[in-house]
């Protein structure tokens, strides 16, 4: 699997300027060192999608996969304008403080008529992104799940890498994405504001089964009445729903990013969580259970780009569809015939 | 269509002039979204209330003084400054000589940010679009054998407003002027900052606090002096059309006159010394009707208030042909546009004007091209005979049906922002910013595919370069002002400015008149930068929160076979490069004008690039971290303020060190041509200069992005 041949890296060098030659060992040592360039430059590789970059990608991951499982591993989602980057740079503020070292990966949707992205959550990260301590990198989401699962979660997996304790996956509150992120970290917290008509705000009620803690920013100024009766709307509604753990059932708390209030309750909300459940076993057990989820997630994606790679496949879909259209066979019959052209009749 | 006895004869006769085009297609939608038929008539004019009222009388619509310029001309006010307070004074002197009537100072970035020139963050911004101030000590050189007492004087400021408008006064007492003599304007319209120009300092509250502050110092000390010109100019600039330049302003005057009101003040002490300032761009019958709609609407709403001075509800205002409308290319059709500008300004009826000089697509003007902007106005004064007529397009059913349907357009969406709780919080919500950004880039859209006219341009383009001299502010000026810094530190009693400094701290914690504390540190030589300390320490400074729209340039742009080939060339350097083109959108130094860099983001996004957009003021140490963190490939650097001969290399060095060597660096904005090949030395690989369109720019930057193996 080892590949040490130099490939051609994602963005390399223009004419007449010097790349350093830049083979796994050159990813490998250089995120170890935590060198920052090379570290985003590893991210870049990892997130390619050339089939070469992939290959070394995979082996300079599973070179680093030694080095990674320390960190403190932590999901943030929530609403457009809910505050989120100016939540994690607060956050990120205090921990560094701290002596942290924190890696934020913000990850924010690409279009899916463009296909291209603006990436503005840093932005609102500056005094974080500013910290010799604190690593942010922003990513767009790309076309398919599956590619965005896969970066993000090697990712972090580099950033752990190059020894950052704290691992932040940030997202927007819409669609799939949370449960794969969800997937990946070992608390998830949902971040809402008060007052925004509809309390549960269009986010799915499968989100609050994921969270591990719902949090309530910009509890400051004319807000703070409503901030608190969200809270308890909140608490009303977490009850409805079956928690994920037997041993932790998810808070609702209040906090201001902006005034900086409500931090470090959040903060030691996650430390008793990695307490508590660490304590049982069920955080180990959750990580283990993550990698099995994320194989077979990999199996899933796999076997579907096979398919519809498959030559059979691809000569009869116009006929099917065809057929489907007008009736003439049912949706059962269909999927039949399609799966019979890579599985062969039986 | 048409309101007439006799609609059928006309619409027969209109119709066979059109041959194969139906009717309808004559109507037109403004970039405003409003209808427009071509014709109106006696019939519509019946409609209007306010068609047959005067001059000098409410609802004020056809103008405030009753005799307007039949009375006494417009105010010729050309706004300038820049380098040293020396060159400055200079220049205002030859001006004043020259038939300029009023000054209006601007002053360099860092002044407004409150930074003195020693600043780190400020090495590239000193003296360059405006003139350098330091302390009390400049400003005296700025005004000398100026009288105070006899000159109005007009300051953008608002940031640095207390420092800068302190300075004034402790200057004109320095002459011998007391403070009941001055006259002029103090543009101290904090609110509009928040939404376009970005030179704030503070958050909205404290600096909200500041306005009322100065708003209540100088209805006591100087009744003369105007305390805010609440400005809609900068929303224009930054792409609002008539509607949202009419409605956004006169939301931020509702919101000052209610702070003033919470402050305790009587309506009658405050409001007839608020005043206006208006942008007016190429839209001629539109921007004559906007500033009528202004008048009309701003006695409307301060009629709530029952001020007792009709002063109070009367809208006076400055103006300024748009800045934004003038092109690099085919540069002399600037004074052309210039001077329709100017007479769109002139009948709707304004106190005061400033013209642009044609070369400010790419420079700081010349003393020729500051001469030429000036005579503009002087040959439209002097020389048409305009100024014998009092609003002579009043009762013109076209401009009258425009004034009309303007109010109304603004109204709604003054409507929605009263709804909201009032402009402070529609600013939070960053509603009236994403309008205004959502109109540039419509508008850009428009003007790529060249359904709006940009003549030299989008249409009739020639190759021919026009040469000619650009100003350029030395870099040496801020060694100057460094130098100059070091020595009054020397010269003065530190003591006494530690002391008045800690009583400025100690007032803004705790309450009492923020002008009047900071007069004595003025008094004591502390400069613009220590002043604005003492009252960050207990304000802190305001850090803008980065939002961007999406799908607007891509929707606006009707061709889409256009939009579709850049998308797959987008897609193709994905399948070569195994990711998306990637760019870093960033402004550097104090540079706050952000309409460019936020049209291109949205853009560059809906043609499928992957678009990272940095904070704004960023050092070029911080950029280039940024885009190495970010590793993207290519930096694309905004630069409107005459700051890029020092921030680009500087971030070439900055990338080359932080390992970032390959990324590569465009630059666009206002940038001389003779300072093309500067850059290029540089190492850039672009520039873009304005008029260029987004697409060609996309596809430029893509061949670039293919070529670089």
């Amino acid at each position: 699997m080892t590949s040490q041949s130099s490939v051609s890296p994602p963005g390399s060098a223009g004419e007449g300027k010097q790349a350093p030659v830049r083979n796994s060992d050159y990813y490998v040592n250089g995120v170890l060192a935590a060198d920052r360039l090379v570290l985003s430059k590893t991210i870049t590789l990892m997130e390619s999608s050339l089939p070469e970059h992939q290959e070394m990608a995979l082996d300079v991951v599973e070179r680093l996969l030694p080095h990674t499982g320390k960190a403190i591993r932590l999901g943030i989602t929530g609403v457009p304008g809910g505050g989120k980057s100016t939540f994690i740079e607060t956050l990120g503020m205090k921990l560094i403080e701290a002596g942290h070292r924190v890696a934020v990966i913000a990850v924010d949707p690409s279009s899916k008529i463009s296909g291209g992205s603006i990436m503005g959550d840093k932005t609102r990260m500056q005094f974080l992104s500013a910290q010799e301590n604190a690593f942010v990198r922003p990513a767009a989401t790309g076309q398919t799940l599956g590619g965005v699962a896969r970066k993000t979660r090697e990712s972090m997996l580099i950033c752990e890498a190059a020894g950052f304790d704290v691992v932040i996956v940030e997202t927007v509150g819409v669609g799939q994405l949370e449960t794969t992120v969800a997937s990946m970290v070992d608390f998830f917290l949902v971040l809402m504001i008060p007052g925004a008509g509809d309390e549960l705000q269009g986010i799915k009620r499968g989100i609050l089964e994921l969270a591990d803690a719902i949090v309530i920013n910009k509890a400051d100024g004319d807000n703070l009445t409503k901030a608190r009766l969200a809270q308890r709307e909140y608490e009303t509604a977490l009850h409805l729903v079956n928690p994920r753990s037997p041993d932790w059932r998810p808070p609702v708390l209040t906090c201001s990013a902006l005034e900086k209030t409500g931090i470090d309750e959040v903060w030691d909300v996650v430390l008793r969580h990695r307490e508590k459940l660490g304590a049982t076993g069920e955080l180990e057990a959750r990580r283990r259970e993550q990698v099995f989820e994320w194989t077979w997630f990999l199996v899933d994606e796999g076997l579907r780009e096979w398919f519809y790679k498959n030559a059979g496949t691809k000569t009869l879909l116009p006929a099917i569809k065809k057929k489907i259209g007008s009736g003439v066979i049912t949706p059962t019959r269909a999927a039949r015939e399609l799966l019979e052209t890579i599985t062969g009749k039986e | 269509m048409v309101n007439h006895p006799r609609e059928k004869e006309w619409e027969e006769k209109a119709k066979k002039e059109l041959k194969e085009r139906p009717l309808d297609s004559i109507v037109w939608e403004t970039p405003e979204g409003i209808q427009v038929n071509p014709l109106y008539t006696a019939e519509d004019l019946n409609r209007i209330d306010h068609a047959d009222t005067l001059p000098g009388l409410p609802p004020y619509v056809r103008g405030p003084m009753a005799t307007m310029y039949a009375g006494r001309p417009w105010t010729i006010r050309q706004y300038a400054g820049f380098s040293t307070a020396r060159e400055s004074n200079e220049f205002y002197r030859k001006s004043l000589a020259a038939g300029q009537a009023g000054l209006s100072i601007a002053f360099d970035l860092p002044t407004h940010r409150g930074y003195d020139s020693d600043h780190p963050r400020v090495a590239g911004d000193v003296g360059k679009a405006g003139v350098a101030v330091d302390s009390i000590e400049d400003m005296k050189i700025l005004f000398d054998r100026i009288p105070l007492d006899k000159m109005s004087v007009s300051m953008t400021m608002n940031g640095a407003v207390l420092p800068i408008l302190g300075g004034y006064i402790v200057a004109a007492e320095e002459q011998g002027v007391s403070h009941e003599l001055l006259t002029g304007t103090i543009q101290n319209d904090i609110l509009k900052e928040y939404l376009t120009r970005n030179t704030y300092i503070y958050p909205p509250q404290p600096s909200m606090r500041i306005v009322s502050d100065i708003m209540a110092y100088c209805s006591k000390e100087m009744p003369r002096f105007n305390t805010v010109s609440i400005s809609g100019y900068h929303m224009m600039e930054a792409g609002a059309d008539t509607v949202l330049q009419t409605a956004f302003t006169l939301a931020d005057g509702l919101e000052y006159v209610r702070a003033a009101l919470r402050a305790g003040m009587d309506i009658d002490a405050f409001a007839p010394r608020l005043s206006f300032f208006f942008g007016v761009g190429m839209s001629f019958f539109m921007n004559i009707a906007m500033l009528r709609a202004a008048r009309l609407l701003w006695h409307r709403l301060m009629s709530v208030f029952n001020p007792k001075n009709p002063r109070s509800s009367m809208l006076r205002t400055h103006c300024q042909t748009s800045g934004w409308s003038l092109t690099e290319q085919d540069p002399y059709n600037n004074i052309i546009r210039t001077t329709l500008e100017c007479m769109s300004a002139v009948l709707g009826g304004t106190q005061s004007l400033h013209t642009n000089s044609f070369d400010e697509a790419v420079g700081l003007p010349t003393d020729f091209s500051a001469h030429i902007a000036r005579n503009t106005q002087l040959i439209v004064q002097e020389e048409s005979k305009v100024c014998h007529a009092i609003d002579p397009l009043g009762g013109s059913y076209y401009v009258e049906m425009l004034t009309t349907m303007i109010v109304d357009e603004a109204q709604k969406i003054i409507d929605e922002i009263e709804e909201m709780g009032g402009m402070t919080k529609a600013i939070e919500s960053g509603m009236p910013k994403m309008r205004i950004e959502e109109a540039a880039a419509r508008k850009q859209a428009r003007i790529d595919q060249g359904i709006e006219a940009i003549i030299g341009v989008n249409r009739y383009a020639t190759d021919d370069k026009v040469d000619f001299e650009v100003r350029e502010v030395p870099d040496y000026i801020r060694n100057e002002q460094v130098e100059r810094l070091a020595e009054l530190r020397k010269m003065r009693d530190n003591k006494e400015v530690e002391r008045t400094l800690a009583e400025l701290t100690h007032a803004a914690e705790s309450g009492g008149n923020l002008l009047e504390a900071t007069l004595p540190a003025v008094r004591a030589r502390a400069t613009v930068g220590e002043i604005s300390n003492a009252l960050e320490v207990v304000f802190g400074r305001f850090v803008a929160t980065t939002l961007c729209i999406s799908g607007v340039y891509a929707s606006e742009y009707r061709d889409t076979t256009v939009i579709e080939s850049l998308r797959k060339r987008a897609a193709r350097f994905v399948e070569t490069e195994g990711r998306r083109p990637r760019i870093l959108l960033t402004k550097m130094g104090q540079d706050g004008h952000d309409r460019g860099v936020k049209v291109v983001a949205t853009a560059f996004a809906d043609l499928g690039f992957d678009v990272d957009i940095s904070p704004m003021f960023q050092t070029p140490e911080e950029a280039a971290r940024m885009a190495v963190e970010n590793d993207v490939h290519l930096v694309g650097v905004s630069s409107l303020a005459a700051g890029h001969k020092i921030l680009v290399p500087d971030l070439m060095r900055r990338l080359s060190e932080n390992g970032g060597e390959e990324i590569m660096v465009i630059v666009g904005g206002v940038i001389p041509p003779k300072d093309y090949q500067f850059l290029y030395d540089a190492g850039v690989v672009g520039i873009f200069g304005p008029g260029t369109s987004i697409i060609e720019s996309a596809n430029k930057v893509l061949n670039i992005l293919e070529n670089r193996h």
